[in-house]
């Protein structure tokens, strides 16, 4: 017997920021987020608790994805994130942190939703103008006719994560393979359009990072039975093939519902293995020398083409399809009838390569921009950070091709965009105060908010203890030593700043990060000189981190503007 | 000792992972105590002596258990061998970093200077490597594993007795050939040396060469004779114990400060020094190598110069019950069946068999994988006749045909077999064997022509493959499991690239420990061959980093910089500029890994009963390093002097002289990585996140110390 219950009313809770549990939550979230950001970052153990695998990480899309999060503030929070790293990858920590602190500080303020949202969105256009601007001194235009910023801002990713556990050599020879795999991607006429291939990335643990290598062309893992079977290819300029999406095992595909009654003495079992050997048939009347499928491949039915000197390679799986079509130039087949002839490719080369203890089926296109990256790592855990952050690298390469530029990194892009925000507000604040109708007073306690959420967030790259200070001309970060002795000349200390673009040999008046000073207007106009010396530059990816400020920025907006959440209990 | 107060410093990670090690302490070096393991609830207990086991036994629940023992299994899995190093390592350098957090070093600069420290000892440890070059120029001499140990030492005492000459000529009269090999290598037939390696499958191997399987290798071995003739100008004696026998020499080419001039090119020393106290297994991987090499000379008609020892075409066979002195070594797969099939097995004995390779089970209803078997199917009669067959009859009547109609009588099979079936075939003469192993299946397809099928029903002429022979092996009469008894048969072809080991114990709890312990000997021979390089063993490595991370910390500058791992050799981070600060502490710590390291594998290995004269000796050798000027030529040094204590601690048996230590490279240098990985990975980490609901029903007191999002 079924029972009705009549739904319980739905909880409103109005004005969900202010509660103490709301705080303390969204605090906790940033410690968390927080203590991950950076080369010093520190790591945190992903698990379910029963036993469950193990994740190591310092990840932002690993991190976000199993973080059980209930309070809504937070649940808005982490999928904006998630939003922008499934987009561009890169810049998630940078995303969700600088969102909490602005969150925090604004919070802190006082001020009606409006005006906040009002001069924060302008302070965004503010920054995002000067990003884009000619005159910016943080963002560096890329030359493709070298490797070296290309090189830096890949390391740069691969050292942002610890649990890759490289050490130097490691990242280097990462950071090239990287590079590589991104350049054959690239088709060699570009015409107006440049499409970019697919670099896969094949999993090989257990072995040294530095046995991973990047092939032109398809790996598909075959199994050492498998492998026997295929043994030996015959020589041949280019081989014919046909690539299969449908399964060739020769089950009965859709029977429906419902009972099928078969006479006694009709198998459909060997109806179906007919079929399959008409189309086998085919294959061989067609000349083609390579049969990929997806799917399986009836044992029977590759026996066959076995026989006929047709190679058949099965198990495919679906996320080589797509770049498998690429490779031979032709659509999956997805019937048993009749192939048109139309349907075949080519491929240019074969041969069976064998890395660590896999054996692979190596496909070799004519001109194809697939390539795969064979990523080796010691275990699991290192090996699921290695291939995010590779992914995160080869995304930003993408980026940075649609938008030559990349910005500086180790925090001397934020340092840099508060010096600017300061100087620009106290300056110029006219033109604003009466665009935006608000008092001087609110625009610079929005303005000291704005500006302490991206230096702290500066400020977590930092997490041994250390202080932080800025320059009073570049505006860049500078990492010291905390509780220097006053006998020590301490502004000579700093060797470099955090970017390595400046070394501290010219006179700079340094401050501490989060302590008051004379806004001064830092140098805008990247000299060419610093450009010359990107070999040690620590460098983000410029689209990446516009975006991540944005979303930060409009996210946080969003927050402060909730007045109630309806929650349905049932 | 550990009387430290409790610091807040103090990291649970660390120190859960240096808890775990400590049970695996007295697996370090040759001589390995075995523990057992109770479980309390159902009584139950199983006998272990490896790193692997021993974390499959234990209860890891825990995320940093988890992580040790994903580690130990990658290792296990990449090289079979190092497991024990890697677990004592992991606690050794977990103290070390505790140690150092304890005094307030910075994580970021741990973590830096201890790889940085790693990766320069590999960097140096690479001028002890001994390189291993043309081993196989020596393999068909008849001295196997055992015999080098003896040659060394012209005053060992023979035990004498007539039965060694009967042996001699049970020798010859088995095989009578064998006098010109042994002719052929330069010595009279009744040299010392044979004589001597007679002596020892005597002595010392408590009879473990019965007069009838001496007779069964050397049959099977007569067939390859024409191999070992080819080889036979190769027989040059002379540069094996160059090296050994002129120390005057060895030192003038030490000062001249090229220790490379040192190479191992005798298979039988390689084998005696990667044995490392287990000469029992690694006498089997001998044999194994000899068979494949034999096997290998034949099927490329004699030409063997790209020998690769193949591992995965050896197959272990274990025999629970039987004394140890059967474990021996075959050419071909041997298989255990119950005695039923015995005169089926007679008759199929002198005549060369027709084979089918069926690649998964031989069942009926079996299909492929990835084939879907609709539910919803009926089939109906259209006239009411008599009663009809089963499907299951059908389908054993149509194997059946085909089987006749090829000729096949014996069939393999990757799965489960039908009973039925099988009861039919014997019926008609035919044997077929379930669940043999994929690499079995893939060795009697290459040397008999047949091509693995999925479905017998659809197989033609030409997956039929030919001239396999049957014979029994021996009846084991008693089973200790249920008392059936069962016989063994061996199946080969001439010219088959598969090796099968017989291990028996007359301990069933014992089995485990000896199949694991084959395999760790044979993975370390085959790294030892296939890099070509092997390291000096014995502690002369991990001396050698002790003395170098020393020298490392005395050093004010900073000079390996470029070495630092992941990001602190290009960073501004003040933490590079304050490394000098801290970089001598956490050597020193890392340092302090490998001097317990040490001291463990000579208190193991019960040269040292106490751990400070141990760690005297260790001192006293690190002090003599450091006066030399040049550790690694004072370690190569010592440790070709054969009795030096600490470096040659490795065999046991006083009796003996003791003959080189090796270790592999490759494997152990991934197992230092691995371990130091672990430790900074668990060092770094500062939470763990809990996922899924779990954290809901934890009750108040429960979740102290947890944060909610």
């Amino acid at each position: 017997m079924s029972r009705l219950e009549a739904k319980k009313p739905s909880i409103c809770r109005r004005e969900p920021l202010t509660g103490e549990r709301a705080g303390a939550r969204l605090a906790a979230l940033r410690g968390l987020l927080t203590s991950c950001y950076g080369p010093a970052g520190r790591l945190k153990q992903l698990h379910n608790g029963r036993g469950g695998p193990v994740a190591a990480t310092s990840h932002s899309a690993a991190l976000l994805a199993g973080l059980p999060v209930s309070h809504p503030v937070l649940k808005v929070l982490t999928a904006a994130v998630r939003n922008h790293v499934a987009c561009f990858s890169d810049g998630g920590l940078f995303t969700a942190i600088l969102c909490c602190n602005l969150v925090e500080n604004v919070q802190r303020l006082g001020l009606t939703p409006t005006t906040v949202i009002r001069l924060n969105k302008h302070l965004l256009s503010l920054c995002t103008r000067y990003l884009k601007s000619e005159v910016c001194a943080c963002r560096i235009p890329v030359d493709f006719g070298s490797t070296q910023i290309l090189l830096s801002l890949v390391r740069s990713i691969l050292t942002s994560k610890p649990a890759c556990m490289l050490i130097a050599k490691e990242i280097d020879h990462i950071s090239t393979l990287i590079l590589k795999a991104f350049l054959l991607t690239i088709p060699e006429n570009a015409q107006e359009h440049i499409i970019l291939g697919k670099s896969i990335i094949v999993p090989l643990k257990g072995q040294r990072v530095i046995d991973s290598a990047v092939l032109p062309g398809i790996l598909i893992e075959v199994s050492e039975v498998q492998l026997m079977k295929i043994l030996p290819i015959k020589k041949s300029d280019s081989f014919k093939v046909a690539v299969f999406c449908v399964s060739l095992s020769g089950d009965l595909s859709d029977t429906g519902e419902g009972t099928l009654l078969v006479s006694y003495g009709v198998s459909l079992e060997n109806a179906a293995l007919d079929q399959l050997f008409n189309l086998g048939k085919q294959l061989v009347s067609d000349h083609v020398d390579l049969v990929l499928c997806q799917k399986v491949i009836h044992p029977s039915l590759k026996q066959f083409l076995r026989t006929h000197q047709i190679i058949a390679v099965d198990r495919i799986g679906v996320s080589l399809m797509e770049p498998l079509s690429k490779v031979t130039g032709t659509q999956p087949i997805g019937s048993l009838g009749s192939i048109s002839p139309s349907s075949y490719g080519t491929v240019k080369d074969l041969c069976i390569a064998k890395f660590g203890c896999k054996h692979f089926f190596h496909l070799i296109p004519n001109k194809a921009t697939v390539c795969s990256l064979l990523l080796c790592n010691r275990n699991d855990t290192a090996w699921d950070e290695l291939k995010l952050t590779c992914q995160t690298a080869l995304h930003a390469l993408q980026l940075t091709v649609k938008e030559p530029y990349v910005l500086l990194g180790g925090g001397c892009t934020e340092t840099h965009l508060v010096a600017y925000i300061r100087h620009k507000t106290r300056n110029e604040p006219e033109s604003v105060l009466r665009d935006e109708r608000c008092s001087q007073t609110e625009l610079q306690l929005i303005t000291e908010a704005f500006c302490s959420a991206l230096e702290s967030l500066a400020g977590s790259l930092e997490h041994d203890g250390g202080e932080v200070l800025t320059d009073g001309k570049y505006g860049h970060f500078w990492s010291v030593q905390a509780n220097l002795p006053s006998a020590v000349n301490w502004p000579d200390l700093p060797s470099r700043c955090g970017c390595g673009l400046y070394s501290s040999q010219e006179e700079l008046s340094w401050s501490f990060l989060r302590s008051a000073r004379h806004p001064f207007r830092p140098q805008t106009c990247l000299s060419h000189e610093a450009k010359g010396s990107a070999n040690t530059l620590t460098l983000d990816c410029f689209t990446a981190k516009l975006s991540g400020l944005q979303v930060a920025v409009e996210t946080a907006s969003l927050i402060l503007d909730l007045s109630c959440v309806i929650e349905d209990t049932n | 000792m550990d009387c430290r107060v409790i610091n807040k410093r103090r990291h649970t990670g660390l120190q859960q992972l240096s808890s775990f090690a400590e049970t695996g302490r007295t697996f370090l070096g040759p001589v390995k105590s075995s523990k057992f393991i109770i479980d309390e609830e159902c009584h139950e207990s199983v006998l272990i002596s490896s790193a692997v086991r021993l974390l499959e036994s234990l209860d890891l629940t825990s995320a940093v258990g988890q992580l040790l023992s994903e580690a130990i299994q990658a290792q296990n899995k990449t090289y079979r061998t190092g497991t024990s190093t890697l677990l004592f390592l992991v606690g050794a350098w977990s103290s070390a970093a505790e140690e150092c957090l304890h005094l307030g070093v910075p994580i970021s600069l741990i973590v830096s200077v201890m790889s940085e420290g790693l990766n320069s000892c590999i960097e140096e440890v690479e001028s002890l490597q001994v390189p291993v070059h043309s081993v196989y120029d020596h393999i068909d001499s008849t001295e196997t594993f055992s015999g080098l140990s003896v040659s060394l030492d012209p005053s060992l005492h023979i035990p004498s007795g007539t039965g060694l000459v009967q042996k001699e000529h049970d020798l010859k009269d088995v095989a009578s050939q064998s006098l010109a090999f042994c002719r052929l290598s330069g010595r009279p037939v009744k040299s010392p040396q044979l004589f001597r390696l007679q002596a020892r499958f005597e002595a010392d191997e408590n009879t473990s060469q019965t007069p009838q399987t001496l007779k069964n290798n050397l049959l099977a071995d007569t067939c390859c004779r024409k191999s070992v003739l080819t080889h036979s100008r190769h027989f040059s004696r002379t540069d094996r114990h160059q090296w050994i026998s002129k120390p005057g020499e060895l030192l003038e080419q030490l000062s001249a400060a090229a220790p490379k001039t040192y190479r191992c090119s005798d298979l039988a020393e390689l084998e005696v020094g990667l044995s490392h106290g287990d000469p029992s297994s690694m006498r089997l991987v001998a044999e194994a190598v000899r068979l494949q090499h034999q096997n290998a000379g034949m099927r490329r008609g004699g030409h063997t110069v790209l020998f690769p020892f193949d591992i995965s075409r050896i197959f272990t066979c274990c025999l629970p019950g039987l004394p140890d002195s059967l474990s021996c070594v075959c050419p071909g797969y041997i298989t255990v069946l119950s005695m039923s099939s015995a005169t089926l097995i007679k008759e199929l004995q002198n005549q060369p068999v027709r084979v089918v390779l069926v690649e998964g089970d031989l069942t009926e209803n079996y299909r492929h994988l990835g084939f879907n078997k609709p539910t919803n199917i009926k089939t109906v009669s259209e006239s009411v006749k008599v009663q009809q067959d089963s499907s299951e009859e059908l389908w054993t009547d149509h194997v059946l045909q085909v089987l006749i109609k090829f000729n096949v009588n014996l069939v393999l099979a990757r799965g489960n077999v039908s009973e039925g079936l099988a009861e039919k075939c014997t019926d008609s003469k035919r044997l077929v064997i379930g669940s043999v192993p994929e690499s079995v299946l893939q060795a009697f397809a290459e040397a008999s022509g047949a091509v693995q099928v999925a479905y017998i029903t659809h197989m033609n002429e030409n997956c039929v493959g030919s001239g396999v022979s049957v014979t029994t092996w021996r009846s084991v009469t008693s089973d200790t499991v249920d008392g059936i008894s069962r016989m063994t048969v061996v199946l080969k072809t001439e010219g088959i690239n598969l090796v099968t080991v017989v291990l028996t114990s007359p301990v069933t709890a014992q089995m485990q420990t000896k199949e694991d312990r084959f395999w760790t000997c044979a993975s370390r021979l085959y790294y030892a061959l296939k890099e070509q390089k092997v390291f000096p063993g014995g502690g002369a490595v991990e001396l050698l980093c002790l003395t170098h991370l020393q020298s490392l910390a005395g050093q004010s500058v900073n000079k390996g910089n470029q070495d630092c791992s992941g990001w602190l050799h290009n960073t501004s981070s003040w933490l590079a500029s304050s490394a000098a600060l801290y970089r001598p502490t956490v050597l020193k710590s890392l340092a302090d890994g490998w001097h317990r390291y040490l001291s463990t594998l000579l208190r193991n290995t019960a040269v040292y009963s106490s751990d400070s004269e141990a760690a005297t000796s260790i001192q006293c050798h690190l002090q003599n390093a450091a006066d030399s000027g040049s550790p690694s030529s004072y370690i190569l040094n010592e440790y070709s002097k054969l009795n030096s204590v600490i470096l040659n601690s490795g065999i046991s048996d006083k009796l003996e002289p003791i003959p080189r230590v090796y270790d592999v490279v490759t494997p152990k240098i991934e197992a230092w990585r691995r371990a130091l990985d672990l430790v900074l990975l668990v060092l770094q980490t500062d939470s763990e996140i809990i996922t899924g609901l779990a954290h809901t029903q934890k009750s108040s007191q429960e979740s102290e110390g947890f944060l909610f999002l």
